[in-house]
């Protein structure tokens, strides 16, 4: 069992999707995640242990990497296609709850900002590492926030931001998730965000990169 | 020198007296003269105005006409958002949606924004013959993704053909842009390619490098100037970038200049950036910014270096910013003043002397490098050692060895720079010689008269008796008597005066109001923290 869920992983960390997919060139004619996660629940294995012991384990690689600045943006997605293609397997465990996820994340791009590129590798990481998103997508106003955080009970929330204009929005909208639901934990990130920034508008977490986002949420469930 | 021609010496590698200095004015250029961004990037009389008065008020040696990225796009059929404070963003493309590349044509000098933008050209050409314009071009890695959306990301690897074909097209729609600047009377064509940060070096050269190097080719036949811009972590492909051939690489703070610095002269191609253009330039102050721009300057050195912003000037950045950039290049007297503040400053910490040694004993320190292993600190510390016990307990001695960063500060407040020192009190008195015994009791008794002085001078009093002068009559000799009894040497004065009275809180006498003087400094000032607590005795 552990060799085939390492397997898995192998094709998260490279990107391999399925058999037929020409990428990564090293991989080419092996299965890829899509029959390879098929072949793990026909032989029994648990979701949730395909989820935590192979997928998880593949996209946290592929989150340092991206961290070290030995991948880029390309390789992310190609692990996150690979992701969602074993996740397709997995999705009826997921509804049926035999699959337990950490919890929610809401995320969006501020009011003002249409720049997705950057929401779009967090939410794929986030989801990668076993969490339930819920993307409301770019130029998100506040109240669109504060809605979505009361629908899902103690769900995390994330700003992004690309711009220094719209960057400052960011304030206003954790300060409107904050008055609705006091306890509610907002993270925010984007190419101008600084961590000086974060305590700034009272924020609860920044991060640089997508796997220390990850690692925040994580922390936040242990 | 200055403008075009000082620009044309650096990019041609040769030593210059002064760094050009390239403010990249985009919608900034619609601050400065009071309109929007998108009203700013659809005329071209905004235009032409925005960047005269930018030109005027910054002295640049070269600036760009117009930073937009999203011109060719637009035109190509990307929907574009347009924002008050920044230049519009592309939320629709095309190539994923529908469209093929067929369908797609190079633009003309006739559409979309393109007539505005020449037209702007060619009219600040003739306004400033000197300086030098630079026409900016959306890079094909950039444009390619404006057209296919981010789908380009996953297509280098599933579908490398397309992709190829997409940068083909986008590669001649640059060419073609770049000659209608060129031709409009831009001197310098900036291939401004920010999305290329998000590949791998391999990525870059294999979908950008044939690509980008054919416009800069282009570009030199062409006889004019080159530059590749980047922004964003792209310190991965820097030796990429200047494999295309540029005349010029330009980058932001997410890349240490003295990096680019190193690949780029090596490779024979000059370069430049990369002040911060958030937290120093938009949300800074003007000394924030000099600082800045001196650090650049300083990395960049005279030979192949262009100073700039990383990238497009956010809209609202104070223009006192900018011209303090200005004033910093065209001055080489500021620029050592800055730099010699900055050496100051980076002296962590200094502690506040300003009341040190004032206390009642005599405090000796003695700077050293260490006593233990350096001889004439040694000696110094001996010589201290031996004198203070005949001042018994009045003089206190320590010993600073420099090898602790706590002494170093110490020694910097202290304003020492020599080793070994003595210092009475706070006051540089032996520096490294040894003080021979007599002058060594001599300096420590003189600090302690001075103390002893001011004690004494400290004791003064005053008593004052209020009221008319028969009524007061007995209690003035009550007071002589005591006065002359205990030999105290004070001060009495008479106030009748109704108002002098009242502002003692008294209406009718007779009254006494003692004063105690207590002299608290002298020939200092006290630092404020001193001075309340001396208020709060009271």
């Amino acid at each position: 069992m552990s060799e085939l869920l390492s397997k898995i992983a192998e094709c998260i960390e490279f990107g391999k999707i399925n058999k037929a997919a020409p990428y990564p060139p090293q991989m080419k004619g092996q299965d890829g995640a899509d029959e390879l996660t098929r072949q793990a629940l026909d032989e029994g294995i648990h979701a949730q242990d395909i989820l935590s012991k192979s997928l998880m384990i593949g996209m946290e690689k592929v989150g340092i990497k991206f961290r070290e600045n030995k991948v880029f943006v390309p390789q992310v997605l190609m692990s996150a296609k690979a992701m969602n293609t074993a996740m397709v397997h997995l999705k009826p465990f997921f509804l049926s709850g035999e699959v337990k996820q950490k919890g929610k994340f809401i995320i969006g791009t501020v009011e003002g900002d249409l720049h997705d590129i950057g929401k779009n590798l967090v939410s794929m990481m986030v989801e990668g590492n076993g969490w339930e998103v819920i993307d409301l997508g770019t130029d998100v106003k506040a109240d669109q926030f504060v809605a979505a955080v009361k629908e899902h009970e103690n769900a995390f929330v994330g700003l992004s931001a690309l711009l220094t204009t719209t960057m400052v929005n960011m304030e206003k909208i954790t300060k409107a998730i904050k008055e609705a639901v006091p306890g509610a934990k907002v993270a925010v990130g984007g190419a101008p965000v600084t961590n000086d920034f974060c305590k700034k508008i009272g924020a609860d977490a920044y991060s640089p990169d997508p796997q220390g986002l990850v690692e925040y949420l994580n922390a936040q469930v242990a | 020198m200055k403008g075009l021609e000082l620009i044309r010496k650096v990019f041609a590698l040769e030593e210059v007296e002064r760094v050009p200095w390239v403010p990249f004015v985009g919608v900034h250029g619609g601050y400065l003269t009071g309109i929007d961004a998108e009203s700013y990037l659809n005329s071209s009389e905004a235009i032409i105005q925005g960047v005269s008065k930018a030109v005027e008020e910054y002295q640049p040696d070269g600036i760009p006409v117009v930073f937009d990225l999203q011109v060719e796009a637009e035109i190509l059929g990307c929907f574009l958002q347009w924002a008050p404070h920044n230049p519009p963003a592309v939320v629709s493309h095309p190539l994923s949606e529908g469209t093929t590349l067929e369908d797609l044509k190079i633009p003309t000098e006739n559409d979309g924004r393109i007539p505005l933008i020449l037209e702007a050209t060619r009219t600040l050409r003739k306004k400033y013959p000197e300086t030098a314009l630079y026409g900016l071009i959306t890079g094909p890695f950039t444009l390619a993704l404006h057209l296919l959306g981010t789908d380009i990301f996953i297509k280098l690897y599933e579908d490398p053909d397309e992709v190829n074909n997409v940068m083909e097209f986008c590669k001649n729609v640059g060419i073609k842009m770049a000659e209608l600047l060129m031709d409009a009377g831009c001197d310098i064509i900036a291939v401004v390619d920010p999305m290329t940060s998000q590949i791998d070096p391999l990525s870059f050269e294999t979908f950008v490098t044939p690509f980008a190097s054919q416009i800069f080719d282009f570009i030199r036949e062409k006889k004019k100037l080159s530059s590749f811009f980047v922004c964003g972590h792209a310190q991965q492909n820097i030796e990429a970038m200047c494999n295309c051939n540029p005349d010029n690489v330009s980058i932001d703070e997410n890349i240490p200049l003295d990096y680019v610095k190193n690949i780029a002269l090596k490779k024979g191609i000059s370069f430049g950036g990369n002040m911060k253009l958030t937290v120093v330039l938009l949300m800074g102050n003007e000394d924030d910014v000099r600082e800045e721009a001196l650090n650049c300057l300083d990395l960049g050195g005279k030979k192949g270096f262009i100073l700039a912003p990383g990238c497009d000037l956010p809209m609202e950045t104070p223009p006192e910013n900018i011209k303090a950039v200005t004033d910093l290049v065209n001055d080489p007297y500021k620029q050592d003043v800055v730099r010699t503040l900055e050496k100051q400053d980076s002296v962590l910490e200094v502690f506040n002397m300003k009341d040190y040694g004032q206390a009642d004993k005599v405090i000796v320190d003695i700077i050293t490098l260490d006593s233990e292993s350096c001889a004439p600190c040694q000696y110094m510390v001996e010589a201290v050692k031996r004198v203070a016990p005949q001042f018994e307990g009045v003089v206190e001695w320590r010993e600073h060895a420099i090898k602790k960063m706590e002494a170093v500060t110490f020694m910097s407040s202290l304003m020492v720079k020599n080793i070994p020192t003595i210092c009475i009190d706070g006051k540089i008195e032996f520096v490294s010689k040894i003080p021979p015994r007599g002058e060594l009791i001599a300096a420590i008794q003189k600090r302690i008269n001075q103390k002893l002085k001011l004690r004494i001078k400290s004791k003064r009093s005053e008593i004052l008796i209020l009221g008319e002068k028969e009524e007061c009559r007995e209690l003035k000799s009550v007071i002589n008597r005591a006065v002359t009894e205990l030999g105290k040497d004070l001060k009495i004065n008479y106030i009748s005066d109704p108002n002098q009275m009242a502002t003692f809180g008294i209406t009718k006498g007779p009254a006494v109001v003692t004063i105690n003087y207590k002299l608290k400094s002298e020939g200092t000032v006290p630092s404020l923290d001193v001075v309340k607590e001396w208020i709060k005795e009271l």
